[in-house]
């Protein structure tokens, strides 16, 4: 079991800090194998983003990592890579490297042709970061030729129409970096490689058979090869959201390790569910499996496969760990959005909690770990609340089986459950917010029937729900329009942005962006244009309202959780629940 | 410049002239403190002769944290911090004030991890996150955090405190009907919802004790939805002004309509002139006026009108941090001036980045230049933005520089881009740069073709090579005569009519400004490109409200999602990429707008020559002027 390497934003200027530390030690903890750290950067023209380790400042940190997994029995590989082309020049504000002066499609920053003494500095780099790797005591160290690499762009057709000897022969550079590596890691460390063996970009790219041939040559060179997939074309085909199933690597991995010599060889790609890596591993697919985005949602997954506990799912939504993002916000999960620390004892303490969504479920979770005798009032027939909602969108089901494990834990713990039942006060208030006037998104979610005709979805926070309920009812055979204030649908789905916007195309929903909804009714409804104030008519027999509901109520006294609060997401209502388990505990009783 | 000479009282502190550098975001903190960056950067406007420096924004509570590199003025840590800001203005003679704030609503919760309070549970339109409701307790709390804050700013050693209520701020959500729904006593008419912000200065006040000024920021009308208008907003000063030393209008609303806050080049200068006309027509204490004020000429004219009785300059000052010094010195025709461009100042800061400047690349690293051990001649190749950028550095250091330009004049590829329809406010950027390497003794020669053997006949010290580049034909143009390069247009060796397509493959206003200037001699022009927006980093530069007025009115039609595959007599095929759909377009031009090819020929024929040689700008990787002025700058430092 890997723990592959990840952004974190958790640096202090590029080394590694203390959180980054007690991160991996968490998972150590938790029965990983092995933990790659944070792919430290090789020279300092790769400055990716703000907190990018660079791994002449890694020392320490790595030194530190490796202090706190060893004793847990796990092996730490340090990282090393260079974005090349696919980084930014916003920080180094120098011109990017590549192997030509192609692009990226993504930065559309013209990088400038690597020179030769630019490629003996790289090389010299990998050489460097890797001794200062051992230097401070790490197993081995990987080599990063993934989707994001430059190691990958000079072994692409998409982006190295190099002239001399290494656009002959496209790999030589990454040949000659792992000579380096090898040579400064020494005897009895491990040498991995992270190799994109599917560019998705057929015309010109790396594709299955030829990363078959590029594994025969170097898989005798490496201890550990790790099957990714993804190019600078196909940006968020690495580590996808769950609108791409789970496991996709399965026969990219397969069919390399055939080829890979006997070297052992990791399944990547959404793997989330232990089961299904345990099948992989049993079917030959891999010797090895990386599952880091599960164990960033479960730390201790390892050990609760092996005492036979449920496993806190990974719900593939990346909205919290997939921090490649301008803000630098640090990595979370929505299903773990803090370090769960020690509760106060609740023994002998009586709490209700009120609303069994994820708030109120994980205050009850918490509060009953720690010894209280809780009971949980839920109005609906089910636990869950907001999560199933978020679950009937596409690509997000996983978001059920978050509840299923909450419920799971809270039945497991002992909780009275009332359902069906409205809320009658309550030490803990989280009933969730409250609808807004007319259809909403979460209406149509739950199930609402909506009338014939063609339907508008108002769209103005640019979340997941409106695109998502747009594709559900154009799935439907519904004729739908997605108004949006914005340039673009879908806004703030990040990763999901460009392939969001490429399945609305597909699905026929007509995208009206950079404008305002006015008016409707009749059978049709009146935009304008958000800069010029132009209007006109689409044709619309109901409007679907995607915007944000309101809060809802929290009585005097109570302690409020979640969208009660303020709706907003699972990861703050699970956050919140946590900090009112705590809150409740911290009172004097009663 | 009489008026911008003439100081003012400023209730108890006096200012030596005219000219306030007003608060603004820079991302210079770290760990939520001012740094030495910050002290060095407003020490050098103090230096350069502003009257009054405003830090930006300092916040009033740990609830509130919008973007990362805020700086906490609620934690007492700050205030080491704080006195070496103060100190390195004061050791110019010039008074300095902290801009007080709590953002409200206007954020979220993403590096607090708690909800964002306001007013009423409005989602602000750049943040969309839905805020809880202040609570009675809550306000109470607030003001505490507003008057603690003061107090700490008073410990520090300001002259004073200006508490925000414009732009991003809880109080101007409170002011504004669009956003304060509440029902209480800090609800409804104007005097209730002022409530909040009399309390707020009242207490700020108390906090600061005498012999310092207090301030308000105040915003002008925001624009329907029941905001605040202009009338409000004039009347809300006059509610104030008796409890406030002076009062600094600004324009816009920082989540919604930014593109007011910090126009892009295309606003003309002075917009704002009406807003403080407004405001100090009904006030008795001294106005500051902003709005885009590129010359001293300007900022005069504003003052002898009568509409302000302080101007504030933001940009002005970044792009020239001697603007005051060099109006009041009778060097105003010296100013190196602010473009307008929005590329590096909040075209950075919008993504979390510390504050730039396109036209001064030294602008946030303030450092005296190095005296170099022994006067070098240095031959610069190519007279665009990055060679004069290094010649100028290069000789204000003390070298003999001589710069070798092919054109018949200099200025590069920012003269070409200046050309076309509203971009002529990028040719300051090379006028000034010019008249910079002239006063620096720098010679210039035109009109001369540089070869590797005329370098090296000249045997110069070092050479900086920034010869710029040159179109790239896109393979899909393949033969077709019907393809041109932008480049080609803007320069006149083409004139494209009739049907033209414009294919964006760079997002700037390369593809919009010649769509513009096409237009507007009459052909039928549709842009067309592979992402989802047409000129998707107009955006940054907040150049894109504009454009889209511009793009409707000259029937300018704008296409995304495709691909061009080919061109194949007067057809164009595109390729829906997100379905795989075809289409073509007959046209009678089709305009790339594509990544250009690096001019390295004599970069190729030299490195290996011995000589001392450095590459910059366009002719090491095509990129933007900022980049230019950057390489060349460091070039000149490095020689």
């Amino acid at each position: 079991m890997l723990f592959g390497p990840h952004e974190t934003n958790l640096g202090r200027g590029r080394a590694l800090s203390a959180r980054h530390v007690a991160h991996y030690a968490r998972r150590a903890a938790g029965g990983c194998g092995v933990v790659v750290t944070e792919t430290a950067s090789v020279h300092v023209s790769d400055h990716p983003y703000e907190r990018a380790p660079l791994a002449a400042d890694c020392g320490p940190g790595w030194a530190d990592v490796v202090a706190a997994c060893r004793p847990h029995g796990s092996l730490v590989l340090a990282a090393l890579g260079h974005t090349g082309a696919q980084g930014t020049s916003a920080h180094a504000q120098t011109a990017l490297w590549a192997p030509s002066a192609v692009p990226d499609v993504v930065t559309r920053e013209v990088p400038v042709a690597m020179e030769q003494p630019d490629v003996d500095a790289l090389v010299a780099g990998f050489a460097a970061g890797t001794r200062v790797a051992v230097a401070a005591g790490v197993d081995g160290v990987e080599v990063d030729a993934g989707a994001r690499s430059l190691l990958r762009q000079f072994l692409s057709g998409l982006t190295n129409a190099r002239a001399d000897g290494y656009g002959a022969d496209r790999a030589r550079l990454l040949r000659e970096v792992l000579a380096a590596v090898r040579g400064s890691l020494g005897p009895g460390r491990v040498l991995a490689l992270r190799l994109s063996c599917d560019e998705e970009a057929p015309w010109a790219g790396i594709t299955p058979a030829l990363a078959v041939r590029h594994v025969r040559e170097l898989a005798p060179l490496v201890d550990l090869l790790v099957v990714v997939r993804g190019s600078g074309l196909a940006p968020s085909a690495y580590r996808p959201d769950g609108h791409v199933p789970p496991g996709f690597n399965t026969d990219l991995t397969r069919s390399v390790r055939a080829a890979a010599g006997g070297t052992p060889v990791v399944l990547q790609g959404s793997v989330v569910d232990a089961a299904a890596a345990q099948r992989a591993l049993d079917g030959g697919v891999a010797d090895a499996v990386e599952m880091t985005r599960a164990q960033l949602a479960d730390a201790g997954l390892v050990r609760a496969v092996r005492a036979g506990r449920p496993v806190r799912p990974c719900t593939l939504c990346n909205q919290a760990c997939q921090v490649r993002d301008v803000r630098n916000s640090p990595v979370s999960c929505v299903a773990d959005p803090s370090d769960e620390e020690p509760l106060p004892d609740g023994a002998g303490r009586r709490v209700t909690v009120a609303g069994g969504g994820p708030a109120g479920l994980e205050a009850a979770r918490l509060l009953a770990s720690a010894g209280a005798d809780v009971r949980l009032v839920e109005r609906a027939g089910r636990l869950g609340g907001g999560l199933h909602t978020v679950a009937a969108l596409p690509g997000r089901a996983r978001f059920a089986d978050l509840a299923g494990w909450l419920a799971g834990e809270v039945a497991r713990l002992g909780v009275r459950v009332d359902l069906g039942t409205a809320a009658d006060g309550g030490d803990v208030v989280t009933t969730g917010a409250r609808a807004r006037a007319g259809v909403t998104a979460a209406a149509v979610l739950a199930g609402a029937e909506l009338p014939p005709g063609p339907v508008l979805v108002h769209d103005p926070a640019g979340a997941p729900a409106g695109v998502g309920v747009a594709e559900l009812l154009a799935a439907a055979g519904r004729e739908v329009v997605l108004v949006t204030p914005d340039a673009v649908a879908g806004e703030r789905l990040g990763g999901d942005l460009g392939p969001a916007n490429a399945r609305l195309a597909r699905a026929g929903v007509r995208r009206e962006t950079s404008s305002v909804l006015l008016s409707a009714g009749e059978g049709v409804a009146v935009l304008a244009d958000r800069w010029t104030g132009t209007e006109r008519s689409v044709p619309c027999a109901v409007v679907v309202d995607a915007g944000p509901p309101l809060p809802g109520d929290v009585p005097p006294g109570a302690v409020g959780a979640g969208d009660a609060v303020a709706p907003r997401t699972v990861l703050e209502a699970v956050l919140e629940g946590r900090r009112a388990a705590r809150a409740v505990l911290a009172r004097a009783a009663p | 410049m009489r008026h911008l000479a003439t100081p003012l009282r400023v209730g108890p502190v006096t200012l030596p002239n005219r000219l306030v550098l007003p608060a603004h975001l820079t991302n210079y903190a770290v760990d939520g403190a001012f740094t030495e960056r910050h002290a060095a950067y407003y020490a050098a406007r103090a230096a350069g002769g502003a009257g009054l420096v405003v830090t930006e924004e300092v916040s009033t509570d740990p609830a509130d944290r919008p973007y990362e590199k805020l700086v906490h003025g609620h934690d007492p840590a700050v205030l080491p911090g704080m006195r070496r800001v103060v100190d390195a203005v004061h050791a110019h003679g010039v008074p300095v004030v902290a801009q007080v704030n709590h953002n409200g609503g206007q954020s979220d919760s993403l590096h607090t991890r708690t909800p964002v309070l306001a007013p009423s549970p409005v989602p602000d339109p750049l943040f969309r996150e839905v805020p809880r409701e202040a609570t009675a307790a809550d306000l109470a709390r607030l003001v505490a955090g507003y008057a603690d804050v003061a107090a700490r700013c008073a410990a520090a050693g300001f002259d004073g405190v200006e508490v925000q209520a414009a732009q991003s701020s809880l109080v101007r959500q409170f002011l504004s009907g669009a956003t304060n729904r509440r029902t209480d006593r800090y609800g409804g008419p104007l005097e209730h919802r002022a409530r909040f912000l009399v309390e707020v200065l009242a207490a700020v006040r108390e906090a600061l004790g005498p012999g310092r000024a207090l301030g308000v920021r105040l915003a002008d009308e925001e624009g329907g939805g029941g905001g605040t208008t202009l009338a409000e907003a004039v009347a809300t000063a006059g509610l104030v002004a008796g409890l406030v030393d002076y009062v600094s209008t600004t324009v816009g609303v920082a989540t919604a309509t930014l593109d007011r806050v910090v126009p892009p080049m295309t606003t003309p200068p002075g917009y704002a002139r009406p807003v403080s006309a407004a405001v100090r027509a009904a006030v008795g204490v001294p106005v500051v006026g902003v709005g885009r004020f590129l010359t001293p000429a300007q900022a005069e004219r504003a003052l002898a009108d009568g509409d302000c009785d302080l101007v504030g300059a933001v940009r002005a000052q970044i792009a020239d941090p001697e603007f005051a010094a060099k109006a009041l010195g009778g060097r105003a025709g010296e100013v190196r001036r602010c473009l307008g461009c929005n590329q590096d100042c909040v075209g950075r800061v919008g993504r979390n980045l510390p504050l730039g400047c396109v036209a001064n690349p030294r602008a946030g690293r303030e450092a005296p230049l190095p005296v170099p051990r022994r006067r070098r001649r240095v031959l610069v190749v190519g007279g665009g933005p990055a060679g004069l950028r290094a010649a100028a550095t290069a000789a204000a250091r003390g070298h003999a520089v001589t710069v070798w330009e092919q054109a018949p004049c200099t200025g590069g590829a920012v003269r070409l881009a200046a050309s076309a329809p509203g971009r002529d406010g990028l040719r300051p950027l090379v006028d000034d740069l010019a008249a910079e390497c002239a006063r620096a003794g720098v010679t210039v020669r035109t009109g001369v073709r540089a070869t590797a053997r005329a370098v090296l006949a000249a045997a110069p010290d070092a050479v900086v090579l920034a010869t710029g580049a040159r179109p790239a034909r896109p393979a899909w143009a393949g033969g077709s005569g019907l393809v041109v390069d932008v480049r080609e247009v803007l320069a006149g060796a083409v004139a494209p009519d009739g049907d033209v397509l414009v294919v964006d493959d760079l997002g700037t206003a390369a593809a919009t400004s010649v769509a513009e200037l096409l237009a507007g001699r009459g052909c039928t022009v549709e842009v067309v490109t592979a992402a989802l927006v047409v000129g998707q980093d107009l955006g940054l530069t907040l150049d894109r409200p504009a454009w889209e007025r511009r793009a409707v009115a000259l029937g300018i039609r704008r296409t995304t999602e495709r691909l061009v595959t080919a061109v194949d007599g007067r057809t164009v095929r595109l390729l829906h990429h997100p379905t795989g759909a075809t289409e073509e377009r007959t046209v009678d031009r089709v305009v790339a707008v594509t990544p250009p090819r690096a001019d390295d020929a004599l970069w190729a024929a030299l490195r290996d020559s011995g000589l001392e040689v450095h590459r910059v700008g366009d002719c090491l990787a095509p990129r933007r002027a900022g980049d230019a002025t950057r390489d060349g700058d460091r070039a000149g430092l490095a020689v």
